[in-house]
């Protein structure tokens, strides 16, 4: 017996079915076109939004002025940016409209960024004072020397905040007021990038032997935070949901995935100090045994104004173990704000940041009007 | 006067035969792009990587491994060269408190004339 051919399905239903398929088709055609003018823009990446000039250099080290349309620079008191040295300067300055130092510089302040360079093979014997009491301090003497005031504000932003508050430490004199953005000061609790290297195996860095720890390594460390959303599935599949977004969006989102992905190669000597001084199980920041060079870091003499910000989901540097600075400066005005460790310094909520920073700037200065 | 008649909607398999066609265009677009442009090459690797890094190949281990050594077999030229940016700095430091000496120095000379000034007026208003 033989089977009868099924029926044809109603021409209704294959009509919905046609203009279905060619729907998807058109919506995924369109995200390819869309994907192909933001891979064929020039885009705003690689460098800061706002005009700067270069007022000096050492190594890799540039140390920027912001200028105003007629290249001058702010006449109001001098903030010095100090961002974490294994990343790119620029997420301070992302976009025109969307720049942390430029909106600092638009309420009156004269801002200077440290601009630490990539590192090459020389620089893996860089150490925690080479940083601290050479770049960092000769940036803040220069600022000092040009701007013709003794002490300076210093924001400083994740690694960049810890070397802020060491130098802090042992030149207070040359402080006026102090923000730490994500540092973390209490090693101990888990969690962040210092728990992932730790894993990944960073105790094995050599402080005598040093090796340039390759970018692809150091990226591959913030990979493991959130490993879901960082597989290559996962990633692909973000990409391709974001598609949907206006042209002018995905370029902004570009210009962060830019800075996100850009990381540069670390100096294995200053991976090695600061696991084996601050990382987990060592804690000398908390312990009060924190040295730089053959100093001992004395948070007792962290006496200016100190302003510390920690993001509700940061998993780089986990807020509890930021807000922990109200242990070792009881006088510090610690803030949490909602938001990820890279979002509340230039995403699209970052203006909280901003305002309270400009807030906190202007309230040693009567020079100054908030924006 | 003849009335134009009104252009019949596309029917579903003429809309299909264009949405291929403008596939087509945009496959075209894309391929040509690579053939020619050497960063749009880099940006499409990047994107298919889910990552929209500009400028650069996205960071990945075997690259950089083949691209340099993590420790150069002969490590004392990176040794001078480090020192020497130490040494680069100390002269900084130099230069900074000479200048800041420099200053002072001037400071207190304003300061001295502007007192003698002061003096010498007094001196002739008596």
């Amino acid at each position: 017996m033989s089977e009868e051919p099924p029926e044809p399905a109603p021409v209704e239903d294959r009509d919905r079915e046609l203009a279905a398929m060619l729907a998807l088709s058109q919506r995924s055609r369109a995200r390819l076109e869309r994907l192909y003018d933001v891979l064929n823009s020039p885009g705003h990446y690689g460098v800061g939004a706002t005009p700067t000039t270069v007022v000096y250099r050492e190594n890799k080290l540039r140390l920027l002025r912001l200028v105003d349309e007629h290249g001058q620079p702010r006449a109001g008191p001098p903030v010095l940016f100090v961002p974490a040295p294994v990343s790119r300067y620029f997420i301070i300055d992302l976009l025109p409209g969307r720049s942390f130092a430029g909106h600092v510089a638009a309420a009156g302040f004269d801002v200077f960024i440290a601009d630490f360079g990539t590192p090459t093979s020389e620089d893996r014997f860089c150490d925690l004072e080479y940083y601290v009491e050479g770049l960092v301090r000769r940036c803040v003497r220069t600022v000092s020397a040009l701007t013709q005031r003794p002490a300076i504000n210093i924001v400083g932003y994740c690694l960049g905040g810890t070397l802020s508050l060491l130098y802090s430490a042992l030149h207070p004199e040359t402080v006026a007021r102090l923000v730490l953005l994500t540092t973390t000061v209490d090693g101990d609790v888990e969690g962040g990038i210092a728990w992932v290297a730790h894993k990944m195996g960073l105790a094995g860095e050599s402080y005598d032997q040093p090796r340039l720890v390759p970018a692809a390594e150091v990226k591959s460390w913030f990979e493991m935070l959130s490993p879901g959303s960082n597989s290559l599935v996962g990633r692909v599949r973000d990409l391709w949901e974001r598609l949907d977004d206006p042209p002018e969006r995905l370029r902004d989102i570009r210009t962060m995935a830019t800075w996100v992905d850009d990381v540069v190669p670390a100096p294995g000597r200053l991976l090695a100090e600061l696991y084996q001084k601050f990382g987990p199980g060592k804690n000398a920041l908390m312990a009060g045994t924190a040295t730089v060079g053959s100093q001992l870091i004395d948070s007792t003499k962290i006496t200016m104004p100190v302003m510390s910000v920690s993001a509700e989901k940061d998993t780089i540097s986990p807020p509890e173990g930021v807000d922990a600075i109200r242990r070792i400066v009881p006088h510090a005005d610690v803030v949490r704000l909602p938001g990820g460790h890279v979002g509340i310094v230039a995403g699209r909520a970052a203006s909280g940041l901003w305002k309270r920073t400009v807030e906190f700037l202007a309230a040693g200065s009567t020079a100054v009007e908030g924006p | 006067m003849v009335e134009e008649e009104p252009k019949p909607e596309p029917t579903l398999v003429d809309r299909w035969v264009e949405e291929q066609q403008q596939w087509q265009k945009t496959l075209l677009t894309y391929f040509d792009s690579l053939g020619k442009n050497e960063e749009f090459l880099v940006h499409l690797g990047n994107a298919m990587r889910g990552s929209l890094l500009a400028g650069k190949p996205y960071p990945r281990s075997d690259a950089a491994a083949a691209a340099a050594p993590e420790t150069p077999a002969d490590d004392r030229l990176d040794s001078i060269l480090h020192a020497l940016h130490k040494i680069e700095g100390q002269l900084t430091d130099l230069r900074l408190t000479v200048d800041e000496l420099k200053d002072s120095v001037k400071k207190r000379k304003d300061k001295k004339k502007r007192k003698d000034k002061d003096k010498d007026e007094d001196e002739d208003e008596e």
